[in-house]
């Protein structure tokens, strides 16, 4: 049986304008084995978390009757989890996370949590979770261990020119629908700020084609609103190195498969 | 299996191998037959900056004057206007030549040169210098755009052989980093030489460029004549290596591709040594180290101290590297392409005299 609690402590964002993200709790706590009511250490989404965070606050910053914000939605993804519910709002409140929602659910219930609170992107350490995801049309992304050491003053978000970058997280693809609206609301997001010290950065990777591809998925993405950041075409070099140096909060490569057409 | 990048000792991973065979499927499909770019652990990487390939100063000034966004708008708005060629340009086009020349000898190789752009300016500035390396038709299909951030990682993560910048800061960088790297001037262009564009041509000095500055530390603290009795005695000790022998060992490399192929006369690739040394005194050292290093340099020119200028105007190179602004600027009165290296004790001294260093900035 899924739960959503409203968090009390976060003012609640406008449904329609928001960008609603679901992270999993597992992803964002370590809450151990132990029960009790202690605080959970924190997860390697903590920093993405306080990427959103700071989002928000430099939107509002600009202009705080601002109604496209990011909604974080933390979602609990087995029944396990589910069980910790009052640790996991616990910790919550005690690191001031600007979550707006809480959905415990457990590994049978929770992709109906998903698409009953409007989700457009789903996050998770679990390749499993993803796959799912995708294929019940969410737009997904998994996290991979590498983000606990992206930095937490901005928001850095990767978007992959072919899908190479990121292992397919299923069979069907998320319809491109889904995909480029969430894309159109981080490019408007981006526009509020200047070029120099935005909490939003947008990156642009290309592993397979030449200049061509990356300079044509550059033109594709500025046709949607999405002003690209940074742009590294590697055509062909080894992608490790340089997506480590990068240091990705996310990786969206579902859905833009079309973006070097 | 090449040892161009000695250093290299990591074994290629799974991964990598993916990367690189789909990158090859893709090249190998493409219609228009754009030539391949080489795999990064078997090229020699000459990665760019913006302002070295293209003639930026214009904008610059705007960037410098108005301040970024200003600069990014004109960019923008002028996207679609080729930018004209910059002081690394000529030496790319000749990098091609190579290119082209290798492919037809070696047609499955992968030893070749790779350009790569690196540049910090932002992604959207990018899209002006994409159509202009289009309108150029230069073979350039890797860049990194790092919207402001500093590029010495990147160098590394794509195995860079020689860095070219306008920024003195980066390149130092860079050299701190155990990368081959140089500031480049555009030269007064009414004095412009006229270049091969079948042969490229590159010109080292020798002391703290292709060698350590051991030597020059003796001239500057002690003088010449301790200078020459120094290297006389230690004829035959090679001298320990500068920020650019590694980049001299891969132009070297190449150039025996072409003569295992029976192309020594007519090899698209020429090196000069042009130094301040003498021969009679102390030429025989340098000589012996790069026969030591088993390295090859097809001219050796001493100048015992006379200016650079005049010569490197007859050599016409697509390129010279010295650690000393006194020379770089000779070599640019005269026309000539310089890339200045900031290593070494040459830095701390102009015109003979001892400059004077701010306190540093903490």
């Amino acid at each position: 049986m899924v739960s959503t609690i409203q968090n009390t402590d976060v003012k609640q964002k406008d449904a329609a304008r928001a960008a609603v993200v679901a992270v999993t709790s597992r992803a964002v706590f370590d809450c151990g084995a132990g029960d009790g009511d202690d605080v959970c250490g924190v997860g390697v989404a903590f920093p993405l978390l306080q990427a959103l965070q700071r989002v928000n606050e430099r939107l509002l910053e600009e202009n705080p009757a601002e109604s496209l914000l990011f909604d974080v939605v933390l979602i609990t993804t087995s029944s396990q989890q589910q069980q910790q519910s009052s640790r996991i709002s616990s910790s919550t409140r005690h690191y001031g996370l600007e979550v707006s929602r809480f959905c415990f659910s457990s590994e049978e219930d929770f992709i109906e949590s998903l698409l009953t609170n409007g989700v457009q992107l789903f996050l998770t350490t679990d390749r499993n979770e993803a796959t799912q995801a995708s294929q019940s049309g969410v737009l997904s992304a998994l996290l991979d261990q590498q983000i606990a050491f992206s930095p937490p003053e901005q928001l850095r978000v990767m978007f992959c020119g072919d899908a190479i970058v990121q292992p397919d997280t299923g069979p069907t693809p998320v319809s491109r629908q889904v995909a480029q609206s969430f894309s159109t609301q981080l490019g408007e997001m981006r526009q509020r700020f200047g070029m120099f010290n935005s909490p939003l950065s947008i990156v642009l990777v290309t592993s397979r084609g030449g200049r061509e591809s990356c300079g044509g998925a550059l033109q594709k993405l500025r046709s949607r609103g999405v002003s690209v950041d940074e742009a590294y075409c590697l055509a062909g070099a080894p992608q490790g190195p340089i997506v480590s140096l990068l240091r990705p909060h996310f990786l969206l490569s579902e859905g833009f498969r079309n973006l070097e057409e | 299996m090449s040892d161009i990048n000695p250093n290299d000792s990591a074994p290629a991973d799974d991964g990598e191998e993916k990367d690189w065979a789909a990158a090859k499927a893709f090249f190998d499909n493409l219609k228009t037959k754009t030539p391949r770019p080489p795999k990064p652990r078997y090229a020699v990487t000459i990665a760019v900056s913006s302002r070295t390939l293209f003639n930026m100063m214009a904008e610059r000034k705007i960037y410098e004057e108005e301040g970024l966004e200003k600069y990014v708008a004109h960019q923008v708005e002028h996207e679609n206007e080729p930018l004209k060629p910059g002081p690394a340009f000529p030496f790319v086009k000749a990098l091609m030549n190579v290119n082209s020349r290798l492919r037809e000898l070696y047609p499955d190789s992968e030893e070749l040169f790779d350009i790569v752009l690196m540049t910090n300016n932002h992604a959207q500035v990018g899209v002006r210098l994409i159509n202009s390396i289009n309108y150029y038709d230069l073979t350039i299909e890797r860049f990194c755009m790092t919207g402001g951030k500093s590029p010495t990682g990147y160098l590394k993560a794509y195995m860079t052989n020689l860095y070219l910048s306008k920024d003195s800061e980066k390149v130092t960088e860079a050299i701190e980093e155990g990368i081959a790297a140089a500031t480049m001037f555009m030269q007064e262009t009414d004095k412009e030489n006229e270049l091969s564009n079948t042969q490229l041509r590159v010109a080292f000095d020798g002391d703290a460029v292709l060698f350590s500055d051991e030597s020059e530390i003796i001239v500057k603290k002690h003088g010449l004549d301790t200078f020459f009795e120094h290297e006389k005695e230690f004829e035959n000790k090679p001298l320990a290596q500068g920020p650019l022998k590694c980049f001299l060992e891969s132009l070297g490399k190449l150039q025996r591709k072409f003569y295992a192929k029976n192309e020594r006369m007519n090899c698209p690739i020429r090196t000069f040594l042009v130094t301040a040394r003498s021969a009679a005194s102390s030429g025989a050292r340098v000589l012996k180290t790069l026969r030591s290093w088993g390295l090859e340099i097809d001219e050796a020119l001493f100048l015992a101290g006379a200016p650079k200028g005049p010569l490197l105007q007859k050599i016409k190179p697509h390129i010279f590297f010295d650690d000393q602004m006194f020379h770089i600027d000779g070599a640019k009165e005269l026309g000539t392409i310089s890339a200045h290296v900031p290593y070494g004790i040459g830095q701390k001294y102009h015109k003979g005299k001892l400059i004077e260093q701010p306190a540093k900035k903490e």
